[in-house]
């Protein structure tokens, strides 16, 4: 333990606290000796009783702020959560799409189908086998020729 | 042995297509190589056709080269 000698409203105070807080404990009674000396006049309890309720009403105010701030930082921590969540989905798509590019990139290049190569087909089927005929009429006229 | 031909009907039109170009190649080589004198001459309407038969066979085949081409 730690003995500490605190100056409040002029007077000498012997304390005693943790070792390593003596710091912080002269800090606080710099605070109320400050809030004391705000409001000269009065016995030194008045004056303390005054610290002590401006105190009081500074602690509750900061409270209450806390309070308020509550569902802002839930919504801030929510929109974090969207963000993230959000930002792994893109980085998923984004290797997918990259993987897809790869692979594309890979691939041997192939000529686009036809618009609609089930009725196409049969249509060259038919053209080809026509002029198959013709031709090999056109053989027979000119192995014929005299 | 289960197989199976697949020939689709246009490999049939092709294979075809190339036995009759290689029969008037062979027709015209023969006619070539003869003498000259012995070529009676022939009608020449029956060539006039013939020729525009052939021009518009050859049309028809360079409209499917590029239909397959262009898809």
């Amino acid at each position: 333990m730690a003995d500490v000698k605190l100056g409040i409203a002029g007077r000498t105070y012997d304390v005693h606290c943790a070792d390593g807080q003596e710091p912080q404990l002269l800090n606080l009674a710099a605070v109320v000796d400050e809030k004391v000396r705000a409001m000269p006049g009065g016995t030194e309890v008045r004056q303390l009783l005054f610290a002590a309720l401006m105190l009081a009403d500074e602690a509750q105010e900061a409270k209450g702020k806390a309070a308020k701030a509550e569902p802002q930082s839930d919504s801030l921590r929510a929109a974090v959560a969207l963000a993230e969540s959000r930002e792994a989905q893109a980085r998923d798509e984004l290797k997918a799409a990259r993987a897809e590019l790869d692979a594309l990139k890979k691939a041997p290049p192939s000529n686009p189908a036809p618009p609609n190569p089930a009725s196409a087909k049969p249509s060259h089927d038919r053209a080809l086998l026509q002029i198959a005929d013709r031709i090999e009429t056109l053989a027979t006229r000119i192995e014929q020729l005299p | 042995m289960d197989m199976e031909l697949d020939l689709d009907e246009s490999s049939l039109a092709i294979g075809r297509i190339e036995r009759a170009l290689s029969r008037i190649e062979t027709a015209l080589t023969e006619r070539a190589n003869r003498p000259a004198a012995k070529v009676p001459p022939s009608d020449s309407g029956d060539q006039s056709a013939l020729k525009a038969e052939v021009a518009a066979v050859i049309g028809e085949l360079d409209r499917l080269i590029s239909e397959a081409k262009n898809g």
